[in-house]
């Protein structure tokens, strides 16, 4: 059992601590994610959700614990080499590069990779999930609409040809419509192969494509567990699907 | 005075606080003839020096601490100050021998002098301060130090103060038998601190903390950016003037010439105020002190001072940035507070009429090629609560920064009563009854959370600076009947144990209840509220709405709510206007847009529907 | 002043634009990835200038053939000068690029004083002036019109173009050229896919700051006088280019530059006292009519 663990954990946060000056964001989280899953991380506005993906990334560097990644110690790894390692992150709010088109903000997601094939067959990939952006390569990102912004920030990031995808809530601000459209996506991202740690707000939706949650609560895992699970527990209920 | 304390009373303080006035002249005076008597008199140059980069420090503090318009241009109006002063000595002393037997005149003169040489750099901070304030950062910096080369090169070429050569042999006009120039500079250095203290701390002078802390929010709770801004230069400006009076006069200058106003000086000054704390007269103080001995005791080090000068400065930036001293204060004085117990009700009920308020007709806002907003149509109802929902990109923010002034539609036209408001300023909008808040949270971060209320009063103070630099006993008291408004308001929303705290300590969801606390006590006829829960969770989100249909019942205020979580909106709303790619594409009950085919298509999808039904 | 005088001081103002161009393209270089008003870039000129100079002087430069030994000279300038600005970069900006950028504006005077009172100590702070004459006689190449064109005005206008050209190129269509414009619009996107940000800063100075040293030698080359103050103008004149071009955008800068330049030596040629005064006349005008520059494209604020 132990062993099987071993070999299929991609990434696992061991006891972080993180402090923005003197505040303390995170207090000893702890987190796993295997590899093939859908993992969510639930939790109110401030309770260290992001603070969590970026020290993942590498953009917050903790005070304490570690962070190993398909059983590498990367906790002082810079974020480039994150990057290169296959941790690739869609961060919140989108944060595509307005004033370079579609094209240049895809082809500066596959920055760190030599490999001219396989950038040429993620990028009709992502052309194929979000034909719009396919339309819109020589637009200028700051001309698309919120939802294609998010189509692309999600393009750019799996043109890194990713182990593990950080999404940070994806269906911020999307209408009804789009944020079904997104959470498609996300099945077909793990279809290919690809892990997730999907961050959301809309705790209802991650839940019912996740395979197992967190919630964090000021910056403390408070429950963990199946999504089925999260989903009946009574708590969760009441704070985070509004019941 | 109306009421309570007697007209005698009222007399007597008045009485007390000018003898007190009078005893810190004597005491000045007293220090004068001492420092005059015993100090060496490189010493006593050092403490005239002194003096004058404290005037120069502080005045400069006004401008880019408490402000935070970043000038490089400070030496330039002492220019001003100085040749202004010195060139009308200069005039004075030649064309009336009697001045020199007169030690009163003398004085009297000497004071009219300084004065002038402040008035002349206060003009030239309204001619500079009026084009240039319009840009920010670094643009505004560039700006200002172009200003301050343009007025020095302005000096060379003028022959009649001397050229390049300069005025010399200013004649010492603060040395009589009974005075030294020392005196002057205390005198001006102790005015200087009173009413730049004064000011700051004042309700109106809230004004200028606040466009330092976010100058678009501070439009939108009615104070004029523009007034406070130029104030806050022609003020610094004629501080600065005044020191360079005082410096031109200086019985061991007595020379001045365009070049003793570089760009260098001005940096000093910037220096100055960077070291002691942006914000922190205190720090100005000290780092004036401090950075006019320093130097001269480094004099046996040669040339490598001005290097060692250059290594701590950026040491200090990258250590310290916020200065030696942040934005901390002496103070000696315990305030008096006001008991959150017995407060007056803070809004007035009202009973709506039902008459269109708010009308928005056939807006439409583009930027460039694109178009952020379509022909909008809204009439608001007095009394009304709307919600306005769609996508992030719909345009809902849009059509509030075109109500609240921020932007000018390019087309259309919006109406409040019958007064249109489109091409208005925001604080005019403001005042007239139109209060927000916003999606990202604007609060004045390092402010108080009492001192982000008290900055929608500011256009309400009813006093003048004068009042305010005067301590006068209307002043006083107004100064207590805003805090009470402000603390009663700041109950309601349970916010006024924590008023003396920093706004940007807050946690998250009280950010959000102070904004609309600020919003509020505008005495708003019409509160634009964009996405009041975002980042809220649904207990959060809860307790707010209910708040938000509390304003609207009880008081009777009408209310706009941006949202783009349908569930909020449909719970308090009667009416709700679905908007996507800027335009309108539906508006009705909730009841209506729920199941309005076009809605569905655009915004909800098919699934919604069966969804939410289904899972609860 | 008939037309030869003025073609003659047009050709002037032309020379002494294409070294501002030059300076300006530095300048908005670093401001266009970092916004960050580098008031050390005029002392850079002056560290370039300098370097140039005892290059020029040494021994070995002294047997060279004279393109080679331009090319030394050249070629030595800008590397010091980028390995300085890759220094200033790591010890002042890196530290404090996540603070307001008050903060960097008073660091980058901070480091400007450190370089100019330290080229005192250095190199001393009498001005220099026996400068290697190779291109001050003003031996006229060719005759156009009467106007007199000088292997100078050669170098410094083919130097310009060239090296706007290159900086284009590079900005526009290279990999690095999208990572530099990347990390101007947000550095933590940038992070985020996988660029090396420091990296990337770090060459973005080194490129800047040897801009900054050719601009430098060909100003000694122009006036022969160099000393640890001669950078402060030039530099600050130069950033009034760029603005007057649109910060950040290259071709602006070059423009900008060049408008400067002729500005400059017509109104000097008229009242010499006001040529100063020149500069932040059109910087304020600019500022105040169009701030985005002449070729700046407008950017809408965020609210």
């Amino acid at each position: 059992m132990l062993l099987w663990t071993v070999t299929t954990m991609l990434l696992r946060v061991e006891s972080v601590d993180v402090f923005y000056g003197v505040i303390q964001a995170l207090h000893g989280v702890t987190l796993e994610v295997d590899k093939g899953e859908i993992v969510t991380l639930i939790g109110a506005n401030g309770a260290g959700k992001t603070t969590t993906l970026w020290t993942i990334s590498g953009l917050l560097r903790p005070t304490r614990g570690r962070i190993l990644f398909d059983g590498r110690d990367i906790t002082h790894l810079p974020p480039h080499e994150r990057v290169a390692l296959g941790i690739a992150q869609v961060p919140e709010g989108r944060r595509v590069f307005l004033n370079l088109t579609v094209m240049e903000n895809l082809q500066l997601g596959a920055y760190l990779r030599k490999d001219r094939d396989g950038i040429q067959r993620d990028l009709d990939w992502v052309f194929r999930i979000f034909p719009r952006l396919a339309e819109r390569k020589d637009q200028l990102a700051g001309t698309l609409s919120g939802g294609e912004q998010q189509m692309l920030a999600i393009g750019r990031a799996l043109l890194a040809a990713p182990k593990l995808l950080l999404m940070d809530e994806p269906s911020l601000g999307l209408s009804p419509v789009l944020v079904q459209e997104i959470f498609r996506v996300i099945r077909t991202i793990r279809e290919r192969g690809v892990t997730i740690l999907l961050v959301e707000q809309n705790a209802h939706m991650a839940l019912r494509v996740a395979d197992r949650g967190y919630v964090l609560e000021t910056g403390r895992i408070v429950l963990s567990g199946q999504a089925s699970e999260l989903l009946a527990n009574e708590a969760v209920r009441k704070a985070y699907l509004g019941e | 005075m109306t009421t309570g304390r007697s007209a005698f009373a009222t007399v007597l303080l008045l009485a007390l606080r000018y003898s007190l006035l009078a005893a810190v002249f004597a005491f000045l005076w007293l220090l004068d003839r001492a420092f005059a008597a015993q100090l060496d008199p490189y010493a006593f140059y050092l403490l005239r020096l002194i003096g004058i980069n404290l005037i120069l420090a502080v005045s400069l503090n006004l401008i880019m601490g408490f402000t935070g318009q970043f000038s490089l241009g400070h030496a330039g109006f002492m220019a001003v100050g100085a040749y202004a002063a010195a060139a009308t000595s200069k005039w004075l002393v030649a064309h009336s021998p009697a001045l020199a037997h007169s030690p009163v005149l003398q004085s009297l003169v000497f004071l009219g002098v300084t004065v002038l040489g402040g008035l002349a750099a206060a003009l030239a901070g309204l001619v500079v301060g009026l084009p240039t304030l319009r840009l920010r950062g670094d643009y505004l910096a560039i700006a200002t130090l172009g200003f301050g080369e343009i007025i020095r090169v302005t000096f060379v070429n003028l022959e009649a103060v001397g050229g390049a050569r300069g005025l010399t042999d200013i004649p010492p006009l603060g040395v009589t038998p009974l005075t030294s120039h020392f005196l002057w500079i205390a005198l001006w250095a102790a005015v200087t601190l009173w009413v730049i203290y004064r000011i700051v701390r004042c309700t109106r002078g809230i004004a200028f903390q606040a466009i330092r802390e976010d100058e678009l929010a501070a439009g939108c709770v009615g104070i004029n950016t523009t007034y406070y801004k130029v104030l806050a230069f022609v003020l610094g400006a004629f501080f600065a003037g005044v020191a360079g009076a005082l410096f031109a006069h200086d019985p061991d200058q007595r020379y001045i010439n365009p070049d003793t106003f570089k760009f260098m000086k001005s940096i000093e000054a910037v220096v100055m105020v960077i070291v002691g704390g942006m914000g922190s007269l205190t720090g100005s103080v000290m780092a004036a002190s401090v950075l006019t001995v320093l130097p001269e005791t480094l004099r046996s080090i040669g040339e490598y001072r001005m290097v060692l000068y250059a290594l701590l400065l950026i040491a200090l930036m990258l250590t310290r940035p916020q200065g030696l001293l942040g934005g901390w204060e002496l103070s000696w004085r315990r305030r008096e507070e006001i008991s959150p117990d017995d407060l007056e009700q803070p809004l007035q009920p009202h009973r709506p009429t039902g008459e269109p308020l708010l009308c928005l007709r056939d807006c439409t806002m583009q930027f460039g090629g694109l178009v952020a907003v379509r022909d909008f149509r809204l009439a608001l109802r007095d009394g009304e609560l709307v919600g306005l929902i769609g996508p992030n990109g719909a345009g809902k923010t849009t059509v509030f920064n075109l109500v609240t002034g921020i932007y000018t539609p390019t087309a259309g036209e919006i109406l409040l009563d019958s007064r249109r408001l489109d091409g208005q300023p925001p604080h005019l909008i403001a005042r007239w009854g139109v209060a927000r808040t916003f999606q990202n949270i604007r609060l004045f971060k390092e402010l108080s959370v009492l001192d982000n209320v008290r900055a929608a009063f500011v256009h309400r103070a009813g006093y003048s600076f004068w009042a305010a630099v005067l301590a006068l006993p209307h002043q006083q008291k107004r100064e207590r009947e805003i805090e009470r408004k402000c603390l009663a308001l700041l109950k309601l929303f349970g916010l006024h144990e924590r008023r003396h705290e920093k706004a940007k300590n807050l946690p998250y969801g009280d950010q959000r209840r102070l904004e609309i606390v600020r919003a509020l006590a505008l005495a708003p006829k019409v509160l634009l509220l964009d996405e009041p829960t975002a980042g809220m969770n649904p207990a959060e989100t809860q307790a707010i709405m209910l708040l938000i249909k509390r304003l609207n019942d009880e008081w009777g205020l009408t209310i706009l709510l941006i949202e783009h979580d349908m569930r909020v909106v449909m719970g308090i709303c009667r009416r709700v206007v679905v908007m996507d790619f800027g335009e309108i594409i539906a508006e009705g009950s909730p009841e209506q847009i729920r199941t309005d085919p076009k809605v569905i298509a655009a915004y909800l999808g098919e699934l919604t529907g069966v969804e939410t039904t289904a899972d609860e | 002043m008939d037309v030869t005088q003025a073609l003659q001081l047009l050709m002037l103002g032309i020379a002494l634009g294409g070294i501002y161009a030059l300076i300006a393209l530095g300048y908005s270089m670093v401001y266009g990835v970092l916004r960050l008003i580098n008031f050390a870039h005029g002392d850079l000129i002056m560290v370039g200038a300098f370097l140039g100079y005892f290059v020029a002087k040494a021994p070995i430069a002294e047997g060279l053939p004279l393109p080679l030994r331009f090319a030394l000279v050249f070629a030595s300038a800008m590397l010091g000068c980028a390995m300085l600005g890759v220094l200033i970069e790591r010890c002042a900006y890196r530290p404090i690029r996540h603070q307001p950028r008050l903060t960097a504006l008073i660091t980058a005077i901070g480091v400007s004083l450190f370089l100019e009172y330290g080229g005192q100590i250095v190199f001393g702070a009498t001005p220099r002036q026996d400068l290697p004459l190779w291109l001050t006689e003003q031996n006229p190449l060719m005759q156009i019109f009467a106007v007199q064109i000088t292997d100078k005005h050669l170098l410094v206008l083919g130097g310009t173009f060239t090296l706007l050209a290159l900086m284009r190129f590079l900005v526009l269509n290279t990999l690095f050229g999208k990572a530099m414009r990347a990390i101007a619009q947000d550095m933590t996107a940038a992070y985020l896919v996988g660029i090396n940000v420091n990296r990337v800063i770090a060459l973005t100075f080194a490129l800047g700051s040897s801009l900054a040293a050719a601009s430098g030698v060909m100003l000694a080359m122009s006036y022969p006088k160099i000393d640890p103050l001669m950078g402060l103008m030039p530099g600050i004149k130069a950033f009034v280019a760029a603005v007057l071009g649109g910060i950040g955008d290259l071709p602006g800068a070059v423009l900008g530059g060049f408008v400067l330049g002729l500005a400059e030596t017509v109104v000097g040629y008229f009242a010499s006292g006001l040529r100063d005064a020149v500069a932040f006349t059109i910087l304020i005008l600019i500022l105040l009519l169009k701030p985005t520059g002449l070729l700046g494209k407008g950017m809408v604020e965020k609210v």
